[in-house]
């Protein structure tokens, strides 16, 4: 019953710093509830960066080549293959816009969609015949985010920060980063604790100088007010703690305050990215208006993880309604994907290349996954446009303790129907046993259950480990 | 250790100490009926006693030699985790005992489990404090001293009302204080919001969608408004259940079902989802809610874990899951209008001319604004067209103008195929072009028809073969109405696809040119315009009249719908019905239901059943919510959960004592409430204890009244009491703090908009699901998408930062120190009136030198800001 933690012993000087005694001793017994679950078996990867791509980026456009659909263009599908789309529209098959070709050592296929991160495809594991619970937005994406088809459960962040702790004390352990475009769809609910405590709730990182929400006061008061108010507080809250010795509690509040105040020093630092190369700047692209917002994420990313914060989980794309902000292409293929592609596709083979220059792949689980896929058929007879499709579609992995360059799973010949159905649960699985936690294991009592992030499902995906 | 609120985080329940129900809660997810891994089933004594794969699991009378306790004890098994010393001793001590077992083919038949048991009377025991003392006498222990009158006066106005007392409330008495605050509209105000945690009570559907119920308020409404006026719980249950069934014509007992469709809703599942089984299982989806919720908020049982599979811990089988969804078989979500048939009837007549009269003016508005608006939507496209002339793809496809360009190509007849159009009209073509270089071909005669599955074919043949590059057309040029314009087309030469709607722009990736009012006002003569504006009056005249049609309830509540039948599904799947089934209560409680023939009398009867006297859960659940209310933690630690794998009762007979008494003095929750707050238990002293926490950390025997954390909505409410801002209006409409974005977005936006109007009760709020952070949010305020029977306490450094910095606390600390500066002329007298509207106290000498100390430099918001921070503000002591 290994139960080693992943925290550094800070505690004893902290301990010290809040007066020791009763209070002290009130810390330490709150500290051991309150530490981590801990790791089941040795980690592989200690961070997570998510990319969650909101709406449902089309499998066989991108990575999973289907020659069969140029040479059944037009055709309607019949049989078993008959399709049921979201809108119900009925479509023929349509071929896709875009050129497939081999990429690297290991010669994994990759549209002309996604240029650069075609170079990446020896560090990259890819899973085709991904399927999904539901063909609708809502479901689907709180199953991308949660593990459930439901609202309100707890993200996939908070169950890592609830399992693991925090790896900076100074930074929250889950961070958020939306894209410029706006929210996804269904908001916080992504990155909700659900019935997690709310320490586990992912925090949203927004502007460079005031990351966080309320990180600093208002322009209108000074920095010596702020000091001096802090310091009249802390007098305040340790006289009052005096006069109800070992309420643990108490103590922990005054603790929060601490860590808050080093977040204000700390949060900063790591968003600016004044100390960053012109050319590392230039390889997320961030000298393009096009690719530098989300540029500014992916690179945001790799200096969070850098700076200890457990998960981060990146939206390229934003919520639904006019215009299109996401990858919903159900009007337009070529112009909805080859827009949202040239946000996408620099930015991530940079963090990519980023993190395994700096050898933070070998702590770090790089997950990229979308609500669903999109259909074979066109959405409508002679339309441009692919309907949802939840039967099959790809995510992909990069990180320590995987088999790079490799694709796991497939589909059938039009990209319709996963072969071998790879299930949400069982990419959760996954990358919670890279992170050294087994998902049977890391449970928490809600109203009569033991809940899970994978409720009663999920395998590890063993083929694809190294 | 048992269930414990630690300030971080909530810690995994007791385990049972009875070692059968140990093993079935550890040990029978995989040696139990579903999975007998190893061949070893340990739900059943023979099970243990034949054991698995590798020999006997027990041997009756020696734990030594029993294989299962040397796996246990060496930590091998349960893989989930090392059983802790009182667990390994309970299972020990079992065996040595001599192992025995009720057989319990656990989920099949009823059982004997404490919570189904009859509630019975302990005697010789007449007072919660007897029942409290005994217990903690056994351990060596007794309560604190009793508070003092000030820590008294504070803890009560708080748990009863959610609110402080004003200074001059300190000077009455206990008693006096119990009567008015159990009497005032707040005491409702702060335990409704409690049920509204319970029942999952949001005021948006949740998911993607997420629209607004503007009309559920009524529902928070009816629950404030039946606690303040004690309505039976009896009551409080049936018209939750049945409110439309027994008083249909009621608006205020309808809205009290808003109950069963307080939890979120999926809309695009439900309704827009072209996939039949998805749709079936959305509304799966749906009963599942229904029965979840009821069986939770009033049972405190899990009935859903049945859903698929019989009840791994509690003895309720799959049918029993099915046979209760059957009860909501016609409840459906959704806005409902309520009154009599009369007045609907009434409202009826009187609406119908007035909307027939509305479309003749608005028909008479669009016959001057139409061909004026498309006039200059015509111009507006063309020059959008060619601003856009260098880009690869053209402009959206439109009523008003379409130009496609292509490789010119020599034919001689030409198909214009037309797959989609606006509308349930027939498409519309108002004139269609081809041009070779410029130059217009008139020399050509079309057929129009529609082939079988209705595609319109506009097909042109050329007198002899000429080269055509371009294609023009339009719907409706002269008044630009969209209904049967164009969407979808192609363009066949000689059968070969040349152009098509693929080649245009999406609307949604363009800002298309659209036309204002008032562009088509300035476009108008003087003449004109005054008839226009004659006939803008017409239609605000006539608006008026139909806002005054006579009203009837509109809410958000059980909305009828056509009864279904109802299945056993194996497995939950939609596609595996077994068997149809009647409605039918919980087996393992028993019970008559009187065979009824509506589905709304079945309804009714369910609620009948649950509100019973005979129903042994029914009271306690309440009982234990309101006991948890006052002490943090409930007689039962999983308020929501009675079964196996929840919480035993720390003092089990003491339950049963006060849901006998509930029962025996009308369900009355005053009383309870009453009963309560008279015990010395409720007025000892929260100080420490080091000798009885080393015995009973949990605080489970009450050796001290625990302090409490400030909820998210008793911190806003209270920081606006002190300053004197607080609305203390009730009901009605809910204020925003977050608001649906334009435009077509589902995301809810964070207002921050501070004011007199948003001034009221936080349990006022318009409640979103999954909105923009609020204040409120690091306080553990949940998001209503799933029930909170008890809030999580958590202390994070996020939760600092708000306390400190967000705006609300800025604004609200300059308040206090206007009004701190208005009542008080000096430093002094200012920092004893802050301390006592804060804290309820006078502030000491030096305090009151150190606050002046503060003030010598810094203002007087600032001092403020600080207490409003501080722990003595934010616990109740």
């Amino acid at each position: 019953m290994c139960r080693k933690t992943l925290r550094k012993p800070t505690r004893r000087e902290l301990l010290w710093e809040i007066g020791g005694g009763l209070a002290g001793l009130a810390l330490a017994q709150m500290e051991a509830k309150a530490a981590p679950k801990g790791t089941h078996h040795t980690p592989k990867a200690e961070h997570l960066i998510m990319i969650s791509l909101p709406g449902g980026i089309s499998h066989i456009d991108t990575f999973d080549y289907k020659p069969e659909l140029a040479r059944n263009h037009g055709k309607e599908t019949q049989g078993a293959n008959t399709i049921k789309p979201f809108f119900g529209k009925r479509g023929t098959v349509m071929k896709s816009p875009w050129e497939f070709k081999q990429y690297g050592q290991s010669g994994q296929w990759v549209s002309d969609m996604l240029p650069h991160l075609a170079k990446r495809v020896d560090d990259i594991t890819f899973l085709h015949g991904m399927v999904s619970r539901s063909n609708a937005h809502g479901p689907a994406i709180f199953q991308m985010s949660t593990g459930f088809i439901f609202q309100g459960f707890p993200s996939v962040g908070s169950w890592i920060s609830y399992g693991l702790g925090p790896g900076n004390e100074n930074l929250p352990s889950f961070v958020v980063l939306p894209d410029a475009r706006g929210l996804p769809p269904c908001g916080v609910a992504n990155w909700g604790n659900g019935f997690l405590p709310a320490a586990h709730q992912g925090v949203i990182f927004g502007e460079e100088k005031t990351p966080i929400a309320d990180l600093r006061p208002p322009a209108s008061i000074s920095e010596a007010e702020q000091a001096a108010t802090y310091d009249l507080l802390t007098e305040l809250n340790e006289e009052h703690l005096k006069q109800n010795p070992g309420e643990d509690a108490l103590v922990a509040r005054i603790k929060a305050y601490q860590l808050a105040a080093r977040m204000q020093v700390t949060a900063p630092e790591v968003t600016s990215i004044a100390g960053e190369t012109e050319a590392t700047k230039a390889s997320y692209g961030l000298n393009d208006p096009v690719t530098r917002p989300f540029g500014y994420n992916c690179l945001l990313a790799r200096r969070l993880v850098e700076k200890g914060v457990r998960c981060v989980q990146l939206f390229n794309g934003g919520h639904f309604g006019a215009p299109r902000v996401n990858w919903d292409a159900h009007e337009d293929l070529v112009a909805n994907h080859s827009k949202n592609a040239r946000v996408l596709d620099q930015p991530v083979a940079a963090l990519l290349a980023d993190l395994k220059q700096r050898g933070l792949l070998s702590k770090t689980l790089v997950v990229f996954t979308t609500e669903f896929g999109r259909l074979p058929i066109s959405e409508g007879l002679g339309e441009g446009g692919r309907d949802h499709n939840p039967e099959g579609y790809t995510s992909f992995m990069v990180g320590a303790g995987l088999k790079p360059g490799i694709a796991f799973g497939s589909t059938d010949e039009l990209g319709y129907k996963a072969e071998r159905p790879i299930t949400v649960y069982d990419l959760h699985a996954t990358l919670l046993h890279l992170m050294g936690i087994d998902h049977t294991r890391l449970t928490f009592y809600h109203n009569g259950l033991n809940r899970r992030l994978t409720d009663v499902h999920g395998h590890v995906i063993r083929e694809i480990l190294a | 250790m048992r269930w414990i609120l630690s300030s971080f985080f909530v810690l995994l329940p007791a385990l049972a100490a009875d070692a059968p129900a140990l093993l079935t809660q550890k040990c029978a997810k995989c040696h139990g009926a579903g999975a007998l891994l190893s061949d070893l089933d340990v739900t059943t004594r023979a099970g243990l006693l034949k054991g698995g794969k590798h020999g006997p699991a027990i041997v009756p009378g020696d734990s030594a030699k029993s294989r299962l306790y040397q796996l246990v004890s060496e930590g091998k098994m349960p893989p989930g985790g090392r059983l802790d010393a009182a667990e390994l001793a309970a299972i020990r001590s079992w065996i040595d005992a001599g192992a025995t077992m009720a057989d319990s083919s656990a989920s099949k038949a009823k059982r004997s489990w404490w919570a189904f048991e009859t509630p019975r009377k302990t005697p010789g025991f007449e007072t919660i404090d007897a029942f409290l003392l005994a217990k903690l006498k056994e351990k060596g222990l007794t309560y604190n001293p009793k508070a003092d009158h000030r820590t008294l006066i504070r803890r009560l106005y708080f748990d009863l009302t959610g609110l402080p007392p004003n200074p001059e409330d300190y000077n009455q008495s206990y008693e006096a204080a119990v009567d008015k605050l159990l009497a005032s509209p707040q005491y409702g105000e702060r335990w409704g919001r409690h049920w509204l945690d319970v029942v999952r009570f949001g005021e948006t559907d949740g998911g993607e969608h997420n629209f607004e119920r503007f009309n559920a308020w009524p529902y928070r409404d009816w629950v404030i408004q039946s606690i303040n006026a004690d309505k039976p719980y009896t009551d409080f249950i049936r018209e939750q259940l049945a409110g439309d069934i027994l008083f249909p014509q009621d608006p205020k007992k309808v809205a009290a079902t808003g109950f069963l469709v307080a939890g979120p809703w999926d809309s695009v599942s439900a309704v827009l989802n072209k996939d039949e089984a998805l749709r079936e299982q959305a509304r799966y989806d749906e009963l599942d809610d229904m029965v979840t919720t009821t069986a939770h908020s009033f049972l405190a049982m899990t009935v859903n874990c049945a859903r698929c599979h019989d009840h791994k811990f509690d003895p309720i089988p799959t049918r029993d899951y099915y046979r209760m969804t059957a009860f909501f078989n016609a409840v459906g979500f959704g806005e409902r209008e309520v009154g009599t048939d009369e007045a609907r009837a009434a409202r009826e007549a009187y609406l119908k001319p007035l909307r027939k009269q509305m479309d003749g003016i608005k028909a008479r508005l669009g016959d001057i604004d139409d061909p004026v608006r498309a006039r200059l939507l015509l111009a507006k496209m063309k020059a959008f067209d060619q601003q856009r002339a260098a880009e690869p793809r053209r402009i959206p496809v439109n009523p008003v103008f379409n130009r496609n360009a292509f490789q010119a190509i020599t034919a001689k007849q030409f198909r214009f195929v037309v797959t989609g159009n606006n509308g349930k009209a027939a498409p519309k073509l108002a004139y269609v072009e081809l041009l070779p270089a410029g130059k217009r071909i008139d020399n050509w005669t079309g057929t129009a028809a529609a082939s079988a599955d209705q595609r319109q074919v506009l097909t042109i043949d050329l007198d002899t073969p000429a080269a055509v590059s371009e294609i023009r057309f339009a719907s409706d040029p002269v008044r630009g109405s969209a209904t049967g314009s164009v969407t979808v087309y192609r363009l066949e030469a000689d059968g070969k696809e040349v152009a098509s709607s693929m080649d245009h722009v999406n609307r949604n990736e363009v800002d298309v040119p659209s036309v204002a009012d008032e562009e088509v006002v300035a476009q108008l003569s003087a003449d004109i315009r005054s008839k226009r504006d004659a006939v803008l009056a017409e239609i605000r005249a006539v608006q008026q009249q139909m806002n005054q049609a006579p009203s009837v309830s509109v809410l958000y509540a059980a909305k009828p719908r056509d009864p279904e039948k109802s299945y056993l599904l194996e497995r939950g799947n939609v596609r595996r019905k077994t068997e149809e089934l009647t409605p039918g209560i919980l087996s393992a409680v028993g019970g008559d239901l009187p065979a009824t023939a509506t589905s709304a009398e079945r309804r009714l009867a369910l609620a009948n059943w649950i509100a019973d006297k005979r129903n042994p859960l029914t009271a306690r659940v309440m009982v234990n919510r309101i006991w948890q209310g006052h002490f943090g933690t409930g007689i039962v630690g999983t308020p929501s959960d009675f079964g196996i794998n929840g919480d035993r009762p720390s003092h089990p007979e003491l339950l049963d004592h006060l849901a006998i008494g509930f029962m025996e003095n009308g369900w009355s929750m005053k009383w309870l409430h009453r009963q309560i707050v008279m015990t010395d238990a409720y007025r000892q002293t929260s100080a420490m204890n080091a000798k009885a926490h080393a015995v009973d950390a949990g605080n489970r025997l009450l050796w001290h009244m625990p302090m409490k954390r400030m909820d998210a909505e008793m911190l806003r409410d209270s920081m606006l009491a002190v300053t004197g801002n607080l609305s203390l209006q009730g009901g009605g409409p809910s204020y925003l703090l977050q608001k649906k974005g334009g435009g077509g977005s589902y995301i809810y936006a964070a207002l921050n908009n501070d004011g007199p109007e948003v001034w009221r009760r936080a349990v006022y709020r318009f409640v979103v699901r999954g909105g923009e952070r609020i204040m409120m949010d690091s306080f553990d305020c949940p998001d209503p998408s799933v029930a909170t029977p008890q809030r999580a306490v958590s202390n994070t450094p996020v939760q600092a930062l708000t306390m400190m910095n967000h705006e609300f606390v800025i604004k609200q600390a300059g308040l206090l120190a206007k009004r701190l500066e208005s009542g008080a002329a000096t430093g002094d007298a200012r920092v004893q009136r802050a301390y006592a509207l804060l804290f309820g106290r006078e502030a000491t000498a030096s305090e009151v030198a150190r606050a002046n100390r503060f003030l010598s430099k810094q203002s007087l918001t600032a001092l403020c800001r600080a207490l409003f921070n501080s722990n003595e503000f934010l616990y109740v002591p």
